[in-house]
């Protein structure tokens, strides 16, 4: 008779103890814990380098013949480039101070998801080519060279890294792990190994502007139509101006905001505020996608998706660029925008809010500001008519974008805008959130469905904090500034912390501005019934009753 | 000692080993990470571990529980089970690790007390955890799924409205 296996035979993943080093143990290529891999076609229009057909879960990748000398003159070429690299390779002393603070280390508790291990996969190559006790004492000094399985193995932790720079924050000398993860991703781009999820937004954008590829004329009439949707909700209908010339400012958003749920009602909220700000600005067809998902592929496709923005601010004439509620956008535009593209084109200007006369000398590089520290700075000159028991159906919490938070330090403005919008305001755990916020766990490209399964491990510290709030202080609601939260926070939430809807943070300033002679607000942004409305009905009946009284005298 | 103070005094030593039982499913290189870092947000895995054990626990021993409290406790877990890299027999089959436990630990007493019966009911309600835990697993797994579609529809949402408009010609608008 077969032997049936006992439970603790079936629950025993591993050995009592590792017969293998951790350098010598591989990843398994299970299906949802990785990415679909880019399409031959993309990566040809692109031109990106050895365009071919594989696949993640097969034994051979079809890589180029000579993959290994492409490697390695790439990785020559990088430390060449990037002296931060050399000395990020060279420096680290492996003190652990990152080990424990990677999401998808603690959601995974994989070894090679501690950011010191996922770098020393790059680092152990490094060794043996560029140290003296590399060269001679080879694996006894943690040194090795390049083979199919070595490959594999960067793809596969590249892409269990969203360059949230959660770990930099820790690290001693501050090792921007996240940048080495840009280079192993750069690196495999160099033997065409890229995924679908990034490279069909990168062609797109190179194409047609935004991550859909959506065309000028249909992506004005889709923003038509969320005016109407403004219209429907205060009677006011916003003006969408496009692609005009002579107007202050440019204002660039994600994409993300105009065709997905729930980032339209973002989107709406901006058009609302604009109009009655009577804000003097354009949008632009060309300049139609604010997220640059080059970065998450090479500093050249970065550099060149980043490009239209300055491009469009030229040929329009504006002044300055306002910036939407995006992620990764602003991470370029903070640390890269000046080194890829700047100087910033001559017609520019440090931007002036006109609305106030505040002067964003913090922008004073860049030229692009950041709509919450417009909106922040409007509530602080009370520029705005705002009644944020519009928002009393919700309790909300506030996740840190990781790059707005780590970034470029926008901690205060966006809680400064919703403390005026809502009454019902509560943090997440101190170490869950303003620098030290948890990634949603799915950023830099890997907000794909395919992986949902590692997206719920990887985004499990962040859905944890949130649902700790949510049973503590009875939390229903997340706010955010990044349009990837707001597509990944939702799956997120439904699993971790089922109740709990998310939002952008203009969402919410919609719901609450009082625009010159709107009517009578029934509808939150998403056309469900706003919470005082019934309070308000016999108010109303009262105001015909008093007529009625009067006919009756 | 009666039943109750039995179970009761071998709570601590049977949640220990128990939970280290759950570590050593996870790397080796991991296990000490998981076992002495106490903050609930700074290691979520081994505090997700502790409540479901002290749970566990509780609810065996015949201790006066709710079943939604019970429920709550383990959700957690087994959600993170439900995600992370294991099978489902090794996502749920932690819980039987608590079986040989109950047998080094409580059956001796029970059984040197001729208590067998109450012994076997305890091993039954571990059953029933069990099986509440699947409920649980298999609900994990389908929102899992049903996030997958919703995604791929919320992220064309407008593309859809805006095509359907398209259809419908002017006059049908939304």
């Amino acid at each position: 008779m077969a032997k049936l296996p006992t439970p603790q035979m079936l629950v025993a993943s591993r050995p009592a103890f590792p017969d293998k080093s951790w350098l010598d143990t591989k990843p398994e290529f299970t299906p949802g814990s990785f990415c679909y891999p880019a399409k031959k076609e993309t990566m040809e229009l692109l031109h990106m380098p050895n365009p071919h057909d594989w696949d993640p879960a097969a034994e051979d990748w079809n890589l180029p013949e000579n993959w290994e000398k492409i490697l390695c003159d790439a990785f020559a070429d990088r430390l060449e480039k990037h002296r931060s690299l050399k000395l990020f390779m060279d420096i680290c002393v492996r003190c652990g101070a990152c080990a424990d603070k990677c999401h998808f280390f603690l959601g995974t508790n994989d070894p090679k998801n501690m950011p010191v291990l996922r770098a020393e996969l790059l680092r152990s190559l490094y060794r043996r080519d560029y140290t003296m006790l590399g060269k001679i004492l080879g694996k006894k000094a943690g040194a090795r060279g390049w083979d199919m399985s070595v490959v594999k193995e960067l793809f596969y932790y590249a892409y269990q890294c969203t360059e949230c720079r959660r770990c930099s924050l820790f690290c001693p000398y501050g090792i921007d792990t996240a940048e080495i993860t840009a280079i192993v991703r750069e690196l495999l781009h160099e033997v065409g190994l890229g995924i679908h999820w990034i490279m069909d937004p990168v062609k797109n954008c190179s194409f047609t502007g935004n991550h859909l590829g959506i065309q000028p004329h249909s992506f004005v009439e889709i923003v038509e139509m969320l005016a109407d949707d403004c219209e429907t909700i205060t009677g006011i209908r916003p003006k969408t101006p496009f692609n005009e010339k002579g107007h202050e400012i440019l204002f660039i958003t994600p994409s993300g905001d105009v065709f997905a749920d729930p980032g339209i009602y973002t989107f709406m909220g901006y058009l609302m505020l604009f109009h009655e700000l009577d804000l003097d600005y354009t949008f632009s067809t060309y300049a139609s996608e604010g997220g640059n998902f080059g970065s998450f592929t090479s500093f050249n496709m970065a550099k060149k998706l980043n490009a239209k923005m300055y491009a469009e601010a030229e040929r329009l004439g504006v002044k300055w660029i306002l910036g939407g509620e995006c992620g990764h956008m602003w991470r370029v535009i903070n640390q890269y925008m000046d080194t890829y593209n700047g100087p910033s084109p001559a017609n520019m200007e440090v931007p002036v809010s006109p609305i106030t006369g505040t002067v964003f000398s913090n922008a004073a590089s860049t030229k692009m500001v950041h709509i919450a520290e417009f909106t922040a700075d409007l509530i602080r000159h009370n520029k705005l008519r705002l009644d944020p028991s519009r928002n009393d159906h919700i309790i909300t919490t506030f996740h840190d974008s990781c790059n707005p938070a780590r970034a470029m330090g926008l901690l205060d403005e966006p809680r400064y805008v919703l403390r005026h919008v809502c009454n019902n305001f509560v943090e997440m755990p101190e170490n869950t959130i303003r620098e030290q916020t948890f990634c949603c766990g799915a950023g830099s490209g890997l907000n794909t469905e395919e992986i949902m399964e590692l997206r719920m491990r990887s985004g499990m510290p962040r859905g944890n904090a949130l649902r700790y709030v949510q049973q503590k202080d009875g939390v229903n609601h997340m706010a955010c500034v990044c349009a990837i939260d707001r597509a990944t926070l939702p799956p997120l939430a439904d699993y971790w912390a089922p109740g709990v809807t998310v939002s952008g943070l203009h969402e919410l300033v919609g719901n609450a501005l009082i625009m010159k002679g709107e009517g009578k607000r029934t509808m939150d942004m998403r056309q469900e019934d706003l919470p005082n409305v019934a309070e308000d009905e016999p108010e109303e009946s009262p105001a015909d009753a008093p007529e009625a009284q009067g006919e009756g005298q | 000692m009666n039943i109750q103070e039995i179970f009761r005094s071998q709570k601590n030593d049977v949640v220990r080993l128990w939970t280290e039982a759950v570590y050593s499913t996870y790397p080796f290189e991991t296990t000490g990470f998981l076992r002495t870092k106490r903050d609930p947000f700074g290691n979520p895995v081994a505090h997700m571990t502790r409540e479901a054990a002290g749970t566990l626990y509780d609810a065996v021993a015949g201790e006066e529980v709710e079943i939604d409290t019970v429920k709550a406790a383990l959700e957690r877990f087994v959600k993170l089970r439900a995600v992370q890299t294991f099978t489902p027999s090794q996502g749920l089959g932690v819980f039987y690790l608590m079986k040989p436990l109950l047998r080094e630990r409580i059956l001796p007493a029970l059984a040197a007390q001729a208590e067998l019966d109450a012994y076997l009911t305890a091993e039954s309600r571990l059953d029933s955890l069990a099986l509440l835990a699947f409920d649980i697993y298999t609900a994990a797994r389908e929102t899992l799924a049903e996030s997958r579609i919703k995604e791929i529809r919320n992220q064309h949402a407008q593309l859809a409205r805006w095509a359907q408009r398209l259809e419908e010609g002017p006059s049908g608008a939304r």
